[in-house]
């Protein structure tokens, strides 16, 4: 049999590939430095690419390539480089301050992980649907975990750039929920969330600005004071 | 009987002779990395045998367990040496323990280098032992971690069993669990044998060392002894890690040309390993002591999802 159109290899290197996303969320908690965050967010957006790519491949389903074309260009080159900009632009300093320190975070990420692949475990029905289900099942607690960790990162950290950054990687957790659970949504709905996504880091982008503006720093709990 | 001691010499003398060329190795392919010509690969043996010729400085205030310590670092590691598979898939004394023995062997050694550092009696012996046992205390179990989820995949702690039933599935090192355990070993390995993002193996005149603070006592044979132990345990957790998770030629039997094919697979593989210490030591700066404990909880998160994510499988 030709190993190249034989599905297990296929489940396989998904399987591997979003294990490898999952590390790479891991590196991001515990990553220090601004600009690391960013091309660490724009390799795991390359792998989610890379993943879309594979499952198309394997199953057959063209309009996948799409969404991993848009993945690529989209979550992998332009907004990394809007992000690397605007930090040019707004000149912060480059370490992040987490609220919890890093070796505390690790382990919150290592139980949320747990937590994902709990919840991903009742919806695996191993009599089920054939290798739809069996594919889901791995992804589905990758993606689960990705967006629980992206939610601890939104709220671990203080700067409106760095929570942009978690929001952005909480998304590549659905994106990949979407994908291996369903084989990908109708394009539309994917062009929208894509569309959405640019529009709105260029929104916050511009937030972030605006606020760095006038309270002379991106610390997000500094906004508190606007209440009278 | 007469096969497993001609075995075990035979990989003895392999691993004693193997090791100082993969330092060597390593240093070359930094310099030549960082555009600078550095020592040829082998420098490392040049220097032993200079070592072994030399006399001994030791200090008024040091017991035997200062004498004890290079005689335990090596032979501790030599054992070692001979509990893993090499290149061939049958450890030569793989009855005599698996798993846990070589780590818990290594941590003998590593008991008495950290007291020979405090038998010194200067205080950097102290520094570089304190040092040295926070580390491998917070290591240790990410390497155990990672190990254990091999083990339950093959079903045995035996090395040479999980040699065995490694050969036979080829895709295993698609697993997900494989290849968190696998990153997780690399931190480790990193830590173990000291290199950059956690100790400095190039210098001994820095605030920060760790091995070289222990060792800055010992001279002449003593240190060739410490330090050839040191090149050997790193050969082991690098054949450990290539050897577990991509087992590509071990060979299964005695036979020239599979041994010779074992051989070849086996140093093909060790040199493409320390190209990538080689990439990590050059990219990376070393981390402030007090960081080096983020590196490596995040081996143990990494270790503790790969077994997690064995079970759920």
């Amino acid at each position: 049999m030709n190993p190249l159109v034989d599905p297990q290899l296929g489940e396989r290197v998904i399987n591997l590939m979003a294990a490898m996303v999952l590390v790479l969320q891991i590196g991001m908690v515990t990553q220090r430095w601004l600009m690391a965050n960013v091309r660490i967010f724009a390799a795991q957006s390359f792998l989610l690419a890379a993943i879309a790519a594979t499952i198309a491949y394997f199953n057959n389903a063209p309009h996948i390539y799409v969404a991993a074309a848009l993945t690529l260009v989209l979550k992998g080159i332009v907004l990394p480089v809007l992000l690397t900009r605007l930090v040019a632009k707004v000149g912060i300093r480059q370490e992040i301050e987490p609220l919890v320190n890093v070796p505390v975070s690790i382990l919150i990420s290592a139980g949320l992980t747990l937590l994902g692949y709990l919840v991903a475990e009742s919806f695996y029905h191993p009599a089920g649907l054939g290798i739809a289900s069996t594919l889901g099942h791995n992804t589905l607690a990758v993606a689960i975990s990705l967006f629980l960790i992206g939610f601890f990162m939104m709220m671990n950290r203080r700067k409106a750039i760095t929570q942009v950054l978690a929001l952005l990687s909480l998304e590549n957790g659905l994106f990949l929920a979407a994908i291996a659970l369903t084989y990908g949504m109708p394009l539309v709905v994917e062009l929208g969330v894509f569309f959405d996504l640019l529009v709105g880091t260029m929104a916050l982008g511009i937030l972030v600005y605006r606020i760095r503006e006038t309270f002379d720093s991106m610390d997000v709990s500094k906004l508190r004071k606007l209440r009278g | 009987m007469i096969a497993v001691v001609l075995a075990s010499l035979m990989q003895l003398l392999l691993v004693l002779a193997i090791s100082p060329l993969i330092s060597g190795a390593i240093k070359t392919l930094k310099a030549r990395l960082q555009m600078r010509r550095g020592p040829d690969v082998f420098q490392p043996y040049r220097n032993l045998f200079k070592l072994l010729r030399k006399g001994m400085v030791i200090p008024n205030t040091a017991s035997w367990i200062f004498t004890a310590a290079p005689f335990v670092v090596f032979s501790t590691a030599a054992l070692v040496g001979l509990l893993i598979p090499l290149i061939s898939a049958d450890a030569p004394l793989s009855l005599f323990g698996g798993v846990l023995a070589i780590i818990y062997l290594l941590g003998l050694g590593r008991f008495f280098l950290a007291l020979g550092g405090l038998d010194a009696g200067t205080p950097f012996g102290g520094l570089g032992s304190s040092r040295e046992m926070t580390i491998s205390s917070l290591a240790e179990p990410a390497m155990m971690l990672a190990i254990f989820t091999v083990a339950l995949t093959a079903g045995s702690t035996n090395l040479t069993e999980v040699a065995h039933s490694a050969i036979g599935q080829s895709w295993r090192f698609f697993a997900p669990s494989q290849m968190l355990a696998c990153a997780a070993l690399f931190i480790v390995l990193i830590a173990e044998t000291g290199r950059i993002p956690v100790d400095n193996p190039a210098t001994h005149l820095e605030l920060t060392m760790i091995h070289e603070a222990m060792i800055l006592e010992y001279s002449g044979p003593y240190l060739a002894l410490i330090e050839w132990g040191a090149a050997v345990k790193q050969l082991i957790l690098m054949t450990l890690l290539v050897n577990t998770f991509f087992p590509f030629g071990l060979s299964t039997q005695w036979e020239p040309a599979s041994v010779a094919l074992g051989l070849g697979s086996y140093l093909t593989k060790m040199l493409l390993l320390s190209i990538v210490i080689v990439v990590v030591e050059t990219t990376n700066a070393k981390m402030r002591l007090f960081r080096v404990p983020e590196l490596l909880a995040v081996a143990f998160v990494l270790a503790a999802l790969a077994l997690i994510s064995t079970f759920l499988f």
